[in-house]
Order: structure tokens, then C-alpha cells, then sequence
């Protein structure tokens, strides 16, 4: 088993010394042209935990890990990622989530070392410590021996891996993974199960989305379902959904345009 | 009800300063009554750009406050601006046709930076058309507000140094009608047009500022009403289980 | 100041990455270069067979054909991210984002100065215009015009990048913008390849040196906003 050396962002301190939650939404909601991708998520996600994110597809669950993410900003609703605003300051939420998204976002006419260093730099490693780091990545999920061919000619399995060494290089204090399982072999499914328990370890809070559900809800916390962009289901230890009943109409903020 | 003396007030202005500019005023010695184009096609002019700015800088109080109250009124400064705008070139147009022989004259840098100031302006109608999210719409329209509002005076400067070594005409210039030496009839014939064009400009913001926010309020509307919609299916189809949020 | 490396880094690491992209990737730029001179070409048969006539029209000819360039350059700079969401994460790294415009802009800029370098001698060839001694000053004007113009098209092109009639969009945004700088640079040109009689050149450079560093300011002030969703 190669070494794998797991970063985790330095621990923020909340109000008081208690220590914030990793996640907190209410009433949640995003609408793309006329459909409503999540229609009011109000979640809670204890710091530390390992959540398995549950649902058919078109349920909400990559649009949430997106919001999450700030890769998008949500049409209704508030955010707040280990006790930061993640709607008023998102560069202070970025680099604590990481984000694995569907697409793997790589540069197809590079290597993938090259891929990995440019990465790097990109996480703030310097350039005597990113070479070891990058290395000790690619050995961990099995590319060394390809990292100097173009991303380009890799197959889908090999482009996800390169993308979880990606994930392996940043200092998270959040993993967002959307199918992390999705393109890889029995091989490669194993090596995301392990990850994910180095990442428990480590003390990260890890939402994982999968269609492999009896694969992620026994190596999780707790589980969440999503149906239709709502909660339908949230259970287990270290997760609560927020107090607003469907019969209440919510309370929906937009900045500027308080009605 | 403000708002519609002002309507008024500005109406009764355009007009007295229109009878003024065309009949009580003396015609131009070189121009003749061509010249009385003058003042409704500068007074134009500098509504269209004085529009513009406030675009621009309603613009950028959007990216700093992100109030899209503030993008309303960008809005309301673009599509008011791009008729003054409009009016402008046809008023230099109208213009350069007697008194210069063709209606376009590269080397007078109001036409040429007018003609693209009316370029930026459709610019940035049709790239908010094209743009749905209103977040979205309202960051990108105030970006390309902004690089268009700074691109002008340099537009302006550079098209004046481009004249300068082609030695114009000057019979025949429009920024006569500025000189220190026109005669005073004529300036308080512009500075009235002007006047009236402001007030007619203020009271034309004014409204499509309002249309916009009721526009947007609609939109808003509809939009909730989405994703109201989004939570009564599931409460329908479970029955008595209600989803947790 | 430590800030401030932490971004030059960053931004050199996107300019190098950009730059490896355009070297290796399946001819584009090449392409690219290819039009430019074929438009060249093309007006030639549009405005030719005069030789005075193509001669006198020449600084205006290059720089349109470098415009026409350079719009399909800064376009294809940020579709190198929009292909495999690559984009989506740049964004999301924990960096100031006005480094990544500085990187997007210094290799837009290097990839024009190639192009711009590159038409010079074409113009001279198709139109019959002897360079000669002006071939510093020529270089200053590209040098000034491709910063520039990518100063702008950065901006435009992250704009654009995910919207709905992108091809079109990006040059009827860029191309009002940036007529000042056409002006300029043609007037440039002109003026150092006639001798500079009128003593012209050096306010035609500095005005392209001003267009610079107010889009460069306005640019990396604003592109943070166009890469938020």
C-alpha cells in the first residue's frame, strides 16, 4: 500500500470556541431557466462527518455539492460553510471545499503530471515541496507510470483517478464528491474507499454523492436523500434537517430586493 | 404623481425651447436654418452620453453592493440613452447633409464617437436579452458597462488627434455652436434646449427605472412561485409524510 | 508582498500552461495564423490591383487582419477551460482571481505579439511595403496593440465563454471597444513606415499606451465577477 499523506485545512475557530458546523443551509433553492433544481434545503453537517448524499438522478444532488462548492451561487437561501458566509465571502470558503465534479476539468493537451504541478501551484504548495507531493498522489491512485502522457489519450478511469489525486494535493476542510465511483474499475472503486476512510480519519467532512449507495451508506456517518430537490430522507449521526415544514411558506432573501 | 408634473413640466419645456430653437431664434449666417438642428443634436448628445454614465456607474455600484435596484437603473439608463443616442447620429445626420453634402463626415469626432457609443450601447442591450440568471445578467452587464464607459473618452481623444493632422473643415463645424464667440442668442437657445432634454431624459429614467423593478418584481415572483411549486409535488406525492425543510 | 508573489506565480503558472496548451495542441494557433494572412490575402483581391492604392491602405489592412486574429485567439485561450469544466475548477482554487486574468492576458498578449510579428512581413511581401528602419517602431505598435487588445479580450472572452451565441457575441462586444486602439495603431504604423514626418508616432504609442493600462486596471478589477455564477 503506497504511502498517501492526507492535508486538511487548519481548523477555524467558531464563536465562543465551539466548533462551527461544516455546513449549514437554509432554505436553500436554485432554479435553472424554469425548473427548480432544489426547491429549499435547509441541512445541517456536523464537522468531522462523513455523508453519504442519496437520490434518483435529478434529485438536487450535484447542484447542491455545487452551491456547497460556490462554484454556483443559489437563487434563494444562506450558507454557511465552518461557520463562514459563503454567500458574502466565498474566497474564504475556497480551498477549504474541494470539489470532484462529474467532469474531471483537466487539460487534455498537457501531461498528467503536468496536470497535477499546475494544480499545485494552484493550491499554494511551492516548487520544492509540490514535486514530492504531486508524486506521492499520482503512486496513490496508480498513474505513476502514466503521469507523462497526455491527459488527452487517457481512458475515463484514468482521467477520474488523476482528478483524485487532485482532490489528495488540496488542504480541505470539506471534500465534495459528486460519484467519485463513476468510470472505475473494482480496482478503482476500492482505492475511493479507502480514501474516504483516510479522509474520516483525518477528521474531514466528507458529502460523497453516489449511486453506489450500499458502498457509501457503510462507510458513512449519515445519510441524506434527496427527491425532487427537497429532503426527503436524513438520518444518522451528526446531520439535521432545518425546522421548516412544506405547509410554511419560506422565508426567501434575495439581497436587494427585499420584498 | 410627482413623477407625472414632471412629465408635464418636462412636455411644456421641449416645446417652448422648440419654438424657441426653431422660430424666435435668428437663423445662422453660414448654416442658415439647418444650423437650428444644432440644438436638439448636441442637447442629444449629452443626454446620451450623461445616460451612459449613469450605466456605468450604476453598474459598478452593483458589483460593489450587489443591489439590483442598482441594476434597474442601469437598465433604465441604456435603453434611454440608446434613443438619445439614436437621435443624436439622425440629428448630426440631418445636419451634415445640407451643410456638409453627405450625411457622414469621419473627421467630427461627435458623430464618429456617438455612432459608437450607439455600438456599445446595443452591445449591452443585447448581451443582457441573451442572459437569463438575473445575478448573471446583472454582474456581466455592469463589467461591459463599465470597460464601455472608460473606452469612450479615449474613443473621443483619439478621434480628435485623427482629425487634427487632416485638418478639417472648418465651416461647416459643429462645435461652433460651443465657441466663446457664438453669438449669446444662440448658446440660451442650446442651454434651453438642454434643459429640456434633461428633464424630458430624468422623467424618461424615472419610469423605466419603475417598469424595472415591476419587471423584475414579476419575474421574482414567478420564480418563487417555481420553486413553491417544486415543494408541493413531493408533499402530493408522499401524502402524509411531509419532507423534513 | 507575499500577496503579491503568490499571484505572479500564479498567474506565470497559467500563462506557461496556456502558452504549453498553444504549442502542443493540434495546430489552432497555426490555424489561426493562417487565416489572418489569408485575409490578407483577400483584400488584396477585394481592394488590389493598384499598387499605390494597397500600399496606402497596408497599415490598416495589417491591423484588421490582426483584429480578425486575435478574435479567434482570445476566444480559443478560454475555450482551452470550458472543455473538459476545467474552468469551473480555476475558479474554485484558492487563488486572487485577478491572477488569473493576469495569466489569461499575458498569454493572450504573447500569442498576438506572435501573430502581429508574424503578418508584418507578410504585408510587406503582398503589398510591397519596404520595412526597413521602421521595424522598431513597427514592433513597439504590435507589442502595445497585443497587450491591448488582449487586455479587452480577456475580459470579453471569460464573458462570453459560457453564453449562448458566443461566437458572435464576443466580436460585437470587442470590436467597438477596441476602435480606438485600431485607430491608434494604424496611425502608428503609418506614420513609421512614412518616416514619421509629422512627428506623430510617439502620441499615437502613447495613447495605445494609455488604452493599456486603463483595460488592464478595468480587466483584472472586474473579470472576478464574470467567473462567479
Amino acid at each position: 500500500m503506497p504511502q498517501t499523506t492526507i492535508y486538511v485545512a487548519p481548523r477555524l475557530a467558531g464563536t465562543l470556541g465551539t466548533i462551527p458546523p461544516a455546513v449549514a443551509t437554509v432554505e436553500l433553492a436554485r432554479l435553472f431557466g424554469r425548473s427548480a433544481a432544489l426547491a429549499g434545503i435547509s441541512l445541517t453537517v456536523e464537522m468531522g462527518r462523513t455523508v453519504a448524499l442519496l437520490g434518483p438522478n435529478g434529485a438536487g444532488k450535484t447542484t447542491l455539492l455545487r452551491i456547497l462548492a460556490t462554484a454556483i451561487r443559489p437563487s434563494y437561501g444562506s450558507l454557511s460553510i465552518d461557520g463562514i458566509d459563503a454567500l458574502r465571502e466565498p474566497e474564504l470558503v475556497r480551498g477549504r471545499a474541494v470539489y470532484l465534479p462529474h467532469a474531471t476539468g483537466h487539460y487534455d493537451d498537457l501531461t498528467a503530471d503536468e496536470n497535477l504541478r499546475f494544480a499545485a501551484t494552484m493550491f499554494g504548495w511551492g516548487q520544492g515541496e509540490s514535486a514530492e507531493v504531486c508524486r506521492e498522489a499520482l503512486e496513490t491512485v496508480g498513474l505513476s507510470e502514466a503521469s507523462g502522457g497526455r491527459v488527452g489519450t487517457f481512458s475515463a478511469g484514468m482521467r477520474k483517478r488523476l482528478a483524485l489525486a487532485r482532490v489528495l494535493i488540496a488542504r480541505p476542510s470539506l471534500l465534495l464528491l459528486d460519484e467519485p465511483h463513476a468510470a472505475l474499475d473494482g480496482e478503482g472503486m476500492a482505492l475511493v474507499d479507502r480514501l474516504l476512510g483516510l479522509w474520516k480519519e483525518a477528521g474531514v467532512t466528507v458529502m460523497v454523492a453516489s449511486h453506489q449507495a450500499e458502498r457509501v451508506t457503510s462507510l458513512a456517518d449519515a445519510t441524506v436523500r434527496l427527491e425532487g430537490g427537497l429532503l426527503a430522507e436524513v438520518s444518522g449521526a451528526g446531520v439535521s434537517a432545518g425546522p421548516v415544514g412544506a405547509s410554511q411558506r419560506p422565508r426567501m432573501a434575495v439581497a436587494g430586493m427585499d420584498r | 404623481m410627482k413623477t407625472r408634473i414632471l412629465g408635464f413640466v418636462a412636455l411644456a419645456a421641449v416645446i417652448g425651447a422648440a419654438i424657441n430653437g426653431l422660430f424666435l431664434v435668428p437663423a445662422d449666417l453660414n448654416q442658415g436654418d439647418a444650423q437650428r438642428i444644432m440644438y436638439v443634436h448636441v442637447a442629444s448628445a449629452w443626454i446620451a452620453y450623461a445616460s451612459f454614465g449613469v450605466t456605468a456607474l450604476a453598474g459598478l455600484g452593483y458589483l460593489i453592493w450587489r443591489d439590483l435596484r442598482l441594476d434597474a437603473l442601469a437598465l433604465a439608463g441604456a435603453e434611454v440613452g440608446v434613443m438619445f443616442t439614436a437621435f443624436a447620429i439622425w440629428g448630426g445626420m440631418m445636419w451634415g447633409r445640407p451643410v456638409w453634402g453627405v450625411y457622414w463626415q469621419w473627421e467630427d469626432p461627435r458623430l464618429t464617437t456617438t455612432a459608437l457609443l450607439l455600438a456599445l450601447y446595443v452591445g449591452y442591450l443585447l448581451l443582457r436579452r441573451l442572459t437569463d440568471d438575473p445575478a448573471r445578467r446583472a454582474a456581466r452587464a455592469a463589467v461591459v458597462g463599465l470597460i464601455a464607459a472608460v473606452d469612450i473618452p479615449i474613443v473621443h481623444f483619439s478621434v480628435i488627434w485623427w482629425r487634427g493632422l487632416h485638418q478639417g473643415p472648418t465651416i461647416g463645424d459643429p462645435s461652433k455652436i460651443l465657441h466663446p464667440s457664438a453669438p449669446l442668442l444662440f448658446v440660451m437657445a442650446l442651454l434651453a434646449m438642454l434643459g429640456a432634454f434633461t428633464l424630458v431624459w430624468v422623467y424618461l429614467l424615472i419610469r423605466r427605472y419603475q417598469l424595472a423593478r415591476l419587471d423584475w418584481q414579476r419575474e421574482d415572483d414567478v420564480r418563487r412561485g417555481r420553486v413553491e411549486a417544486a415543494r408541493h409535488v413531493i408533499v402530493g406525492a408522499t401524502g402524509a409524510e411531509e419532507p423534513a425543510g | 508582498m507575499n500577496d503579491l508573489r503568490r499571484g505572479l506565480a500564479v498567474a506565470l503558472a497559467i500563462a506557461r500552461k496556456d502558452a504549453i496548451s498553444e504549442l502542443r495542441g493540434r495546430q489552432a494557433a497555426g490555424s489561426t495564423l493562417f487565416f489572418a494572412a489569408l485575409v490578407l490575402l483577400l483584400f488584396g483581391f477585394a481592394l488590389g490591383p493598384d499598387a499605390q492604392r494597397l500600399a496606402d491602405a497596408a497599415p490598416g489592412l495589417l491591423w484588421l487582419a490582426i483584429v480578425f486574429g486575435g478574435l479567434l485567439t482570445v476566444a480559443r485561450l478560454h475555450q482551452l477551460e470550458a472543455d473538459d469544466g476545467a474552468f469551473e475548477q480555476l475558479a474554485l482554487y484558492p487563488i486572487d482571481r485577478r491572477a488569473i486574468y493576469a495569466g489569461k492576458a499575458l498569454a493572450g498578449a504573447a500569442a498576438m505579439l506572435v501573430l502581429g510579428a508574424l503578418l508584418v512581413p507578410v504585408v510587406a511581401i503582398l503589398y510591397a511595403i519596404p520595412i526597413g528602419a521602421a521595424w522598431l517602431p513597427l514592433l513597439v505598435a504590435v507589442v502595445l496593440g497585443a497587450i491591448g487588445f488582449a487586455a479587452v479580450g480577456t475580459a470579453y472572452a471569460g464573458l462570453t465563454v459560457r453564453m449562448r451565441a458566443r461566437e458572435v457575441m464576443l466580436p460585437l462586444l470587442m470590436l467597438p471597444v477596441v476602435a480606438p486602439l485600431l485607430l491608434a495603431a494604424v496611425q502608428a504604423t503609418s506614420a513609421a513606415l512614412s518616416g514619421d514626418p509629422l512627428g506623430e508616432l510617439g502620441s499615437w504609442l502613447q495613447l495605445l499606451a494609455a488604452f493599456d493600462v486603463i483595460m488592464l486596471v478595468v480587466g483584472a478589477g472586474t473579470y472576478a465577477f464574470l467567473l462567479e455564477d
